[in-house]
């Protein structure tokens, strides 16, 4: 099984866009590595027949009625940015 | 005006002992006093409270007036705590996290929109663990909250605030969620009533989402005749949540009367050998039994069950949903809901690109717990590892749930302890994730499967006791809220 070292949870933050600082990887690395050993008891199992359970209900998906509704609560959304121009929210440059 | 439950309050306010207003001042009153050493709420909000409990007033006066006072409905003025995972438009929103800090709610969530169509009042936001992560109220960015029984100790989590609030009295009743025990096992250790619904009883929607695949919205109450009016006022399907049915409130409208004691007590309750193991608090195991030992003597019966899969729900949820988590919290980019100003300031002045905002914003607007989960999520998730972790914990997950399935074909309900101890010491787990995730372990299994949960307390725990609070916990079949709920009523009346 895996364990966790200074390159898999660097590689981890970037995936997670987390900045963590020097002082924390220790306790990190040996928490998840803790997490992850307790895990191993899973492996045991023989789960070949068994299906995922691949949300929290049984019930089939629904969609929802295609009908026209009335916003009655237009310009909550942008007025509740942090920073906007124009009416559009305003973010640091995308492209280099 | 002290210790109203919402059924003495409704009373009470038909028959004009005092008007919504009076209540919800005195609240204010209480919660100024009391909550500088408690911290059960982040935010309280007066005006709007205020002014929603005049028009509770008016509503009553000409309701009065038409000679019609038998249907209002019974939430009407009724001063409610939220817990801040759920929005109410225009108040404070933060999920108990940096990175949320300063944001304002631009819409209400389905039950907030339910509970104002009743005219309930709320009087604040509630503090909880950072993201409902944690079983202590000690991960919450803005301070831990005090357990009113002993304020050495937790009240338990994520919803800590709400149980808190309930607890000392600083509100009827309250709304919190409940991902893995996250309503039950706070109710357990504050002495109060807590009720997890079906999965898919109650919309998400507006409900800062944790685990998609679990989360579920309950109340927190001071009586189980006061978790069924509350749960009859939410329940039900709203468009926004697309998980959410009326399967569940057709379960709350059996809720109206009380059926006879002889009638509910034919329902058979299975005691699971595997969650009456060693390891559990000796008192716990006390009380419990003496919970079995009063049931027994109303006339319930009960059944030795096995659940075989119990042990590994711990493993299969510390999977499945760290694994949600890093997907639903990727949303908190720093650049839309809310920004550290520092931060923003700091990059903003060296043309930083989106990459170094985010790295920053979510370095410091997100605590170690949050982190440490989106952490293990991402790893679960990732490419060679999947089908080791996360696929494995589905397929154990069905395991789980078919065991509740069996197990529902010789028993109507299941009795459990809620946490394997009474409240514990403030900073005694803070340090060890694994032996706080254990908090979690007999409340867990329930989430992973959907059922709903109801966690009551043994006896009645009044504030100044000797005693440390401890619950039992009832497991129903789905849709079956109204069996636990029922059997509950009748133990707190007996």
């Amino acid at each position: 099984m895996a364990s966790i070292d200074k390159e898999a949870l660097a590689r981890l933050a970037k995936l997670s866009r987390i900045e963590y600082d020097p002082s924390e990887e220790a306790k990190l690395i040996a928490d998840l590595d803790a997490i992850l050993d307790h895990f191993k008891e899973l492996q045991g199992i023989n789960t070949s027949t068994v299906p995922p359970m691949t949300g929290g209900t049984d019930l089939r998906s629904v969609l929802r009625a295609d009908d026209a509704r009335e916003n009655t609560n237009r310009g909550a959304g942008t007025e509740a940015f942090p920073k906007s121009k124009d009416g559009f929210l305003e973010v640091p440059a995308v492209f280099e | 005006m002290d210790n109203l439950t919402i059924a003495s309050f409704h009373k009470g306010l038909i028959a004009k002992e005092f008007s919504a207003r009076e209540a919800a001042e005195s609240y204010f009153k209480k919660i100024a006093r009391e909550n500088p050493s408690l911290n059960a709420y982040l935010s309280t909000a007066e005006t709007a409270a205020l002014e929603a409990a005049d028009d509770a007033d008016a509503r009553v006066a000409d309701a009065r007036s038409r000679g019609v006072t038998d249907g209002i409905p019974a939430l009407t003025g009724v001063p409610l705590a939220m817990k801040d995972n759920i929005l109410i438009k225009g108040l404070p929103a933060t999920a108990a996290s940096k990175i949320l800090e300063g944001y304002t709610a631009s819409y209400d969530a389905g039950v907030t929109a339910k509970l104002k169509t009743a005219h309930a009042v709320f009087l604040g936001k509630t503090n909880m663990d950072e993201f409902a992560m944690g079983s202590s109220t000690e991960t919450s960015a803005f301070g831990i909250t005090r357990n009113p029984h002993d304020t050495d100790r937790v009240p338990g989590g994520s919803s800590g605030g709400s149980a808190a609030a309930v607890a000392a009295d600083l509100a009827v009743a309250a709304l919190g969620s409940d991902t893995g025990g996250s309503i039950r096992q706070p109710a357990s250790l504050c002495g109060i009533v807590g009720f997890k619904p079906t999965y898919g009883a109650v919309s998400r929607a507006g409900l800062i989402a944790m685990a998609s695949s679990l989360d579920q919205i309950g109340p927190l109450t001071k009586t189980v005749e006061d978790a069924a009016l509350l749960y009859g006022t939410i329940a039900g399907a709203d468009p926004l949540d697309a998980t959410s049915t009326d399967e569940g409130a057709l379960a709350a409208r059996n809720l109206a009367s009380l059926p006879p004691l002889a009638d509910v007590a034919r329902l058979t309750i299975g005691l699971p050998k595997e969650y009456f193991v060693d390891g559990l608090d000796k008192d716990v195991a006390a009380r419990v039994q003496g919970a079995i030992a009063k049931l027994t003597a109303m006339g319930f019966s009960f059944k030795e069950i096995s659940l075989p899969h119990t042990r590994y729900a711990l493993s299969c949820y510390y999977i499945v949903m760290p694994a949600e988590v890093s997907s639903n919290l990727a949303r908190f980019d720093g650049i839309r809901y809310a920004r550290i100003p520092k931060v923003s300031d700091a990059v903003a002045g060296k043309g930083a690109s989106l990459m170094e905002v985010y790295l920053k914003q979510r370095g410091l607007g997100l605590g170690t717990e949050a982190k440490r989960r989106i952490l293990l999520g991402t790893f679960v998730l990732s490419s060679g590892y999947y089908d080791a972790y996360y696929e494995k914990a589905q397929r154990v997950r069905t395991l789980i749930t078919n065991d509740f399935a069996e197990a529902f074909k010789k028993v109507d309900a299941i009795l459990t302890p809620v946490a394997p101890s009474p409240a514990f010491k403030i900073g005694e787990k803070a340090n060890d994730p694994l032996s706080m995730y254990l908090e979690d372990i007999f409340t867990i299994p329930v989430n992973l499967a959907g059922l709903p949960g109801l966690s009551i307390p043994t006896e009645p725990y009044p504030l100044g006791g000797e005693a440390l609070p401890v619950g039992f916990q009832l497991i129903g079949k789905k849709w079956h809220e109204a069996d636990i709920l029922n059997i509950g009523r009748h133990y707190e009346r007996n």
